[in-house]
């Protein structure tokens, strides 16, 4: 989406304008117009069913753009996702709870609950980096459980604390198709913020401190600085995901945000390619459709009534079989598919760059 | 005197896990986040061992613990061998795979009921009353006593082997090492096959003790912050970071309040990697960025 | 991108819609059959499969046969609404079963209601929701209930305590569990009993001699535990290590009987609502001859509870005819006796606002010399 696509020639920039616009040629615009015309006739002829998938992936889309944001472009790993989701749906849980208060109010609340955790759990990254980080965020995510336990036990909630369907100016959000539009709106607000984050100065720093902390210093960039901001913009994200997705299920309890959540998340970002908001986009909704597909797929075969006791426990271990295989066979993820697919028809009839230079 | 047992059997726990964690990064710099699947994988290798030597609890114990050393290496070249090289969380991403497939595995063949190794084998689990009225059962002492031996073994073997050398080496520079004739898979598929062996001996010992299920692994997440705050590329680290946690855990049950003991391991850690986050005996260095 | 996926997902669930769909009756089940806690449930739900399989061998419910769909929610919040949402829609079940973690409540409750569809939590500890006065779409068969069984308990050992009371409590450090204790806590206190100590132990924990320890040394004369099966027997075990002597009640789970005789502990009593196989009563060799003839990976004696659900719905169909929609099963099972047939101290019986039992009723089990005995005979409890 940001790297520069390539593109067919005969096409050249002459304003300032056209340099900023997102996009840039007709073909992309009529791409996105179909995209867009897909999405909204999607809820239309899809089951109930499929309409709950969508919705769960639109929801990991706004987690995984933000962790991408922070791990695949400023390079900041992060194990404590689950811990800022949980913290946006225990942040509105509570407030609806305790003062009944209603969307508008809950959802900045949890985006500021997410801000503040991100400068809590960014000010490790201060010290320290890669794996002894990711620990660090971990011990945040336990620490965060920990008091959403506490919560539900003391004030008895130990089914999960309830949360009624928020109501957007006198219109309750309980159908379905309303929610999907909601949640589809957040996701394309989400990629939006992301996509023009690292265009401007912000998205540059955090590529220059990935790349090498010391020559980006060299460079005047204040580490310190956009490191936390890294932090804190990924956060404030995933913890208002966190709040939606309290709203949409209506239930927040904390057994939902267990590690494996996180490690889902990290999932998403790696299968779908390091370093490329489509990658998010696309791991995303790989890795939540997939163990569906997986069940459906097993379904088919046949005498599947006789295994009846063991399907799901073959439904589980497949699962980690095809991400091993993913992580052997693809280590450039989906987005590594998908740009091999457009350098395939871009480069048709020829399979290899025909007279590739002395340029990469 | 009861505490100071309890603590030992944790600290012996934690540090028998803990040093499997220590030996394949202190190597490879890699994660395990399968060791805890795979002590369980252990522990359900003595049920498998003991309908098979029906009758022989030795025999079938030590099936198992070589079973679960042929495991390790099977895991380094079927899998691991694959992501040398590799980005250092996508080889980590690969052992949460494996996790999640040990798992799937274990329900299919042994189903998700509480096992216990022990009645199958046909051992009992007396317990002994130590001087100054403490108590400790059969396993857990043979589980501190195992843990002793093997923490033995491997500064000897670390220290003075000729494989061990090459694995400091290996862990010390890789590419100079290759470049040097060192195996690097070889030292590899020894150090997953070591990790495996000393992760399984402790679920066996557990499974021996109280019985085994499917949330065996999570233990194994507990035992993770003991490495980290001995560093995680220090074998003697582990051991006392293991006693540092079980200490805080087992007083803290004990005189304030037991909720804590989740917890309690992941603050230590925290105040550890704001002071010293290269861990008590750790090397100093710079990590790999993603 | 999003599109394909989605596609994909469209073409492989057109394929799997059963082609068998409209003449039988359609039967849902969201569980947490893998992860952690599935060993609670898993043994239930195959017993459950085995009771369809023999109702659909003898013949069907009013000459159709019932259609058991199971979908596994790994203990997922997230999972089981979705498993809920396409059971419902896509699968058009007429009654929706939960066999999983509190957790999955919520949501699963939300879904069945937005459809209208009756909801039936088997072998899930029973929520309050359906207790009286019951919400209208939510019954219960299972056999352990909060409240109630502490109540029991706490009268079992008023009765067979010669001196004062010192009690000690275990719990599992989930929302719970934790609840129960603290409700037990209290009523002990009412029944003049003295709480010396709770202990609320996190689940993954490697060693519970900790806990134990502190416990013993507060020195309490009977120790009570509601919480999943690991934590209340090894709290025991640990305690036995450190030679406590002492009396031990626990709720009696699935693993009850099996652990009853592994453990051969005078001292440990069961509290239970399902009579144990010991009995063999004639519906106890029935059960073990299926398990038998199916092959299951499950011992049957922790299969009484899947047992139960499957009467519970063979009945509940049966009073709602054919073809049966959600409302006509409702109706049915607002209004229903369940005979048991000695699987439980009495019927199950459901009215228009009590979806739980009228009357509940509790067995004693311990281990005396060389098997299982009954230390309390069926003791009835009205639910008010």
């Amino acid at each position: 989406m940001f790297r520069p696509t390539p593109r067919a020639s005969g096409y050249f920039r002459t304003d300032y304008a056209q340099d900023l616009a997102l996009l840039q040629t007709r073909a992309e615009r009529i791409g996105l117009a179909a995209l867009v015309a897909i999405l909204v006739t999607l809820p239309f002829v899809a089951t109930p069913f499929l309409l709950d998938l969508a919705c769960q992936v639109f929801l990991a889309s706004i987690g995984a753009l933000s962790l991408m944001l922070l791990t695949g472009y400023a390079g900041q790993i992060s194990l404590g996702h689950a811990g800022l989701i949980a913290a946006g749906a225990f942040t509105t849980g509570i407030l609806t709870r305790e003062i009944h208060a209603p969307f508008w109010l809950t959802l900045p609340a949890s985006a500021l609950t997410g801000v503040v955790l991100g400068l809590v759990f960014g000010l490790p990254s201060l010290r320290l980096r890669g794996l002894y980080l990711a620990v660090s965020t971990l011990a945040l995510h336990f620490i965060v459980i920990y008091l959403g336990g506490e919560y539900e036990t003391k004030r008895g909630f130990s089914t999960g604390i309830l949360i009624e369907k928020p109501s957007l100016g006198g219109f309750k959000l309980t159908d379905g198709r309303a929610w999907y539009f909601v949640l589809l709106i957040f996701a394309a607000a989400t990629l939006l913020i992301c996509v023009n984050l690292l265009r401007s100065r912000s998205g540059r720093a955090w590529r220059a401190i990935h790349a090498r902390e010391t020559v980006a210093e060299a460079l005047g960039i204040s580490i310190s600085g956009y490191k936390l901001l890294a932090f804190v913009i990924s956060s404030a994200m995933t913890s208002v995901a966190g709040c939606l997705f309290a709203y949409y299920r209506g239930v927040v309890s904390i057994e939902a945000f267990d590690l494996f959540l996180s490690i889902q998340y990290v999932a998403m970002i790696i299968i779908g390619g390091m370093g490329s908001l489509l990658g998010a986009l696309l791991g995303a909704a790989f890795v939540t459709v997939f163990p569906y597909a997986i069940e459906a797929l097993l379904k088919l075969l046949p005498n599947v009534q006789k295994l009846a006791g063991d399907i799901f426990a073959v439904n589980y271990a497949s699962f980690g079989v095809v991400m091993i295989l993913f992580l052997i066979l693809e280590p450039l993820g989906l987005v590594g598919i998908w740009r091999r697919l457009q350098n395939y028809f871009l480069l048709w009839p020829f399979k290899y760059k025909p007279l590739a230079g002395t340029r990469k | 005197m009861q505490l100071l047992i309890n603590i030992v059997v944790l600290a012996s726990i934690y540090a028998l896990i803990a040093c499997g964690y220590v030996l394949i990064y202190r190597v490879s710099r890699v994660l395990n986040l399968a060791h805890g699947e795979l002590m369980m994988f252990g522990a359900y290798l003595v049920l498998a061992c003991s309908s098979l030597f029906a009758g022989h609890p030795v025999m079938a114990l030590c099936a198992a613990v070589i079973l679960s050393i042929v495991t390790g290496a099977l895991v380094y070249i079927f899998l691991m061998r694959k992501m040398t090289g590799e980005m250092v969380l996508a080889a980590i991403l690969t052992t949460v795979a494996l996790g999640i497939l040990v798992r799937g595995v274990v329900v299919l063949v042994w189903s998700s009921q509480q096992q216990y190794p022990a009645q199958a084998l046909g051992i009992s689990n007396p317990t002994f009353t130590l001087p100054g009225d403490g108590h400790i059962s059969l396993w857990s002492l043979v589980l501190v006593l195992t843990n002793l031996a093997a923490y033995g073994a491997l500064f000897g073997f670390l220290r003075f082997g000729r494989w061990g050398m090459r694995m400091r080496a290996a862990g010390q520079n890789p590419l100079l090492a290759a470049q040097r004739g060192i195996n690097l898979h070889g030292v590899y598929a020894l150090a997953w096959s070591l990790s495996t062996l000393t992760g399984a001996l402790a679920g066996i010992l557990m499974a021996l003790d109280s019985g085994v299920t499917g949330s065996m692994p999570v233990i194994a997440l507990k035992a993770f912050p003991a490495a980290l705050v001995g560093g995680l590329d220090s074998l003697g680290g582990a051991l006392i970071g293991a006693l540092i946690v079980a200490g805080a855990e087992v007083l803290l049950i004990y005189y304030v309040d037991p909720l804590l003991s989740d917890v309690v391991p992941f603050l230590v850690l925290v105040a550890m990697l704001f002071v010293r986050p290269w861990g008590l005996f750790g090397t100093r260095e710079e990590l790999d960025r993603v | 991108m999003l599109k394909r996926t989605l596609l994909g997902a469209i073409a492989i669930c057109a394929l799997t819609i059963p082609a068998s769909a409209q003449d039988a009756y359609v039967v849902g089940l969201t569980g947490a059959l893998t992860g952690p806690p599935s060993s609670t449930y898993a043994p239930a739900v195959d017993a459950l499969g085995l009771y369809i399989d023999r109702v659909n061998a003898a013949g069907g419910v009013n000459g159709k046969k019932i259609q058991l769909i199971l979908e596994d929610d790994g203990a997922q919040p997230s999972k089981a609404a979705a498993n809920t949402k396409k059971l419902i829609t896509q699968d058009k079940a007429v009654l929706i079963l939960n066999a999983s973690l509190s957790s999955t409540y919520a949501p699963v409750i939300a879904e069945t209601q937005a459809a209208g569809v009756p909801l039936l939590f088997a072998s899930s500890v029973c929520p309050k929701s359906v207790y009286p006065p019951a919400e209208p779409l939510q019954f219960c068969t299972t056999g352990f209930a909060a409240n109630y069984d502490s109540q029991a308990t706490l009268d079992f050992i008023k009765a067979r305590a010669k001196g004062p009371v010192k009690i000690g409590f275990s719990a599992m450090a989930i929302p719970l569990s934790r609840g129960e204790i603290d409700y037990a806590e209290n009523l002990s206190k009412e029944m003049g009993m003295t709480p010396v100590d709770k202990e609320v132990i996190p689940p993954p924990t490697a060693d519970y001699t900790s806990f134990a320890t502190k416990l013993k040394d507060a020195g309490p004369n009977w120790v009570y535990s509601w919480a999943p099966w690991v934590t209340q027997v090894r709290t025991l075990e640990a305690l036995r290590k450190l030679g406590w002597q002492d009396d031990y009640v626990a709720w009696g789970h699935l693993e009850a009987e099996s652990e009853l005789s592994r453990l051969k502990d005078g001292k440990f009593f069961v509290v239970n609502s399902n009579a144990l196989f010991q009995e063999a009563l004639p519906i106890h060799k029935e059960i073990e001859e299926a398990a038998k003839k199916a092959g299951s990976k499950y011992p049957a004696a922790t299969m009484a509870e899947g047992w139960i659900a499957g009467m519970a719905i063979e009945a509940a169909l049966k009073g709602a005819g054919w073809p049966a929609d959600p409302a006509k099963l409702k109706a049915s099972m607002e209004n229903l006796k369940v005979d048991t047939k000695g699987l439980r101290g009495g019927p199950i019986e459901w009215t228009k606002d009590n979806h739980f039992r009228t009357k509940l009723y509790y067995r004693v089990y311990t281990w005396s010399g060389d098997k299982i005995s009954r230390v309390q005979d069926w003791k009835s409890y009205d639910v008010k």
